[in-house]
């Protein structure tokens, strides 16, 4: 679509790489819901190891829910991967009988 | 040996739960619970998700006694249900699997319904009904589908319960059709809209009227909450049996297995065996650890895709809100 009017753009940093992409992939797999006057780009910026996010949108109030929601989201992922991580390697087979 | 992990969210039950070669090892699950007379919205939901997931999640390895280098495969539900719900769970489901380096399966609700009720009842090839909030459907297998043969052509005949039970400000605790169902036991019939449409049902017009009858009807004093919580279930439940019935006679199937939160319901299960003996058939169902929306039966149905040699990339894990019975291509059975 074309440039939209409002615009908004976010970087995180991660303790390493791996989590940046962890939390990219993520994130990144739902489109916007109502994809409809508002657009979101995530990519991995520095060497990997933050991650960027850019929206445009048309007002302000479906730009605000979009990043309020996405933080919500991005917070979750967060407490995910303190819970449960740290990542682990690939397994090279899995036990599957 | 395969074990799965499966995660379920789409709508205001969450669950987590865990399957190792048609074992349930394990299925924790918390529910959001509005106040009377008020229905659970998407983002109020996810919030609920969001804050239970981890713990949930936590309390299922637990009891599985299970290791996360353990699990073979990570469940989640693709679709369909609530989008901001869906993707609460979704989020969870693909940060484990790419920590714990598993493979990622994004399963169809309504499916994952089926393989459970298969597993714990160990019917054959039934005509399924899946009824729940969301849903109402009458499904046979056929040629690697599993086919819609009939369905609501508006509501599902669960979410009709549940804005009945808003009308009479009836507690949503357990759940609101659980509550319907006691206060029926005490009621007497009065005539509500039949709306069978061949193998189709349709209940927004008996919800239309039996929410302007109990507005006039209970203020008059002419019946009770009760009369219309029996008369409600009558209703309904028979044409769920009526579209049931048609799909085995077309189809010559002898085996009803009842899926979906509704299917919970003794009163449609009783009405629904009444139909099955006149018939030589053999009811199935399932009782509320299964009935109702759960982790395990995301796992099964996980577990069942990913031996035969499914899974879904990261990339294409995205959620949806419509995702129909008949789009997965049943690559597990004959």
């Amino acid at each position: 679509m074309g440039e939209q009017p409002l615009g908004f753009e976010l970087e995180v940093p991660f303790p390493s790489a791996r989590e940046a992409r962890i939390a990219w992939a993520a994130l990144s797999a739902d489109p916007e819901p109502r994809g409809r006057g508002i657009s979101r780009v995530e990519e991995l910026r520095l060497g990997g190891g933050t991650l960027g996010v850019r929206w445009s949108a048309a007002e302000a109030r479906i730009l605000r829910v979009s990043v309020s929601s996405y933080l919500d989201h991005l917070g979750l992922v967060l407490r995910t991967m303190d819970a449960f991580g740290p990542p682990q390697p690939g397994s090279a087979q899995n036990n599957s009988a | 040996m395969t074990v799965v992990i499966g995660f379920e969210g789409s709508a205001n039950k969450l669950g987590i739960g865990i399957v190792r070669d048609g074992v349930v090892l394990s299925n924790p699950r918390c529910t959001y619970i509005t106040p009377p007379g008020q229905g659970f919205l998407p983002r109020d939901t996810a919030k609920h998700h969001q804050e239970r997931v981890l713990e949930i999640l936590q309390k299922a390895l637990d009891e599985a006694g299970i290791a996360p280098h353990e699990i073979d495969c990570v469940a989640y539900t693709k679709g369909p249900g609530m989008g901001a719900p869906l993707v609460s769970v979704a989020l969870v489901a693909r940060t484990v699997a790419q920590l714990w380096s598993k493979p990622l399966v994004g399963v169809n609700h309504c499916i994952g319904h089926i393989e459970m009720g298969r597993l714990i009842t160990g019917a054959h090839n039934p005509i399924v009904l899946y009824v729940s909030g969301g849903n109402t459907q009458v499904i046979a297998y056929s040629q690697r589908r599993y086919r819609i043969f009939g369905e609501t052509i508006d509501i599902a005949v669960g979410n009709c319960l549940d804005r009945f039970a808003r009308v009479l400000k009836i507690s949503n605790d357990p759940s609101p059709g659980y509550n319907i169902e006691q206060m029926a036991k005490r009621g007497s019939f009065v005539e509500l809209p039949y709306t069978v449409k061949g193998m189709d049902v349709s209940f927004s017009g008996i919800l239309s009227y039996i929410e302007e009858a109990a507005q006039r009807m209970l203020a008059s004093g002419e019946c009770t909450a009760e009369d219309l919580c029996f008369s409600l279930q009558e209703t309904v439940f028979a044409m769920l049996v009526e579209i049931t019935e048609r799909a085995m006679a077309h189809c010559g199937v002898r085996e009803v297995l009842i899926v979906g939160g509704v299917g919970c319901n003794l009163r449609l299960q009783e009405m629904m065996e009444v139909m099955c003996k006149e018939r030589g058939a053999k009811l199935f169902a399932t009782d509320e650890r299964f009935c109702i929306d759960n982790g395990a039966m995301i796992a099964q149905a996980g577990w069942e895709m990913f031996r035969s040699g499914l899974t879904t990339e990261i990339k294409d894990s995205w959620i949806t809100q419509r995702f129909r019975t008949d789009d997965m291509e049943v690559t597990w059975r004959d």
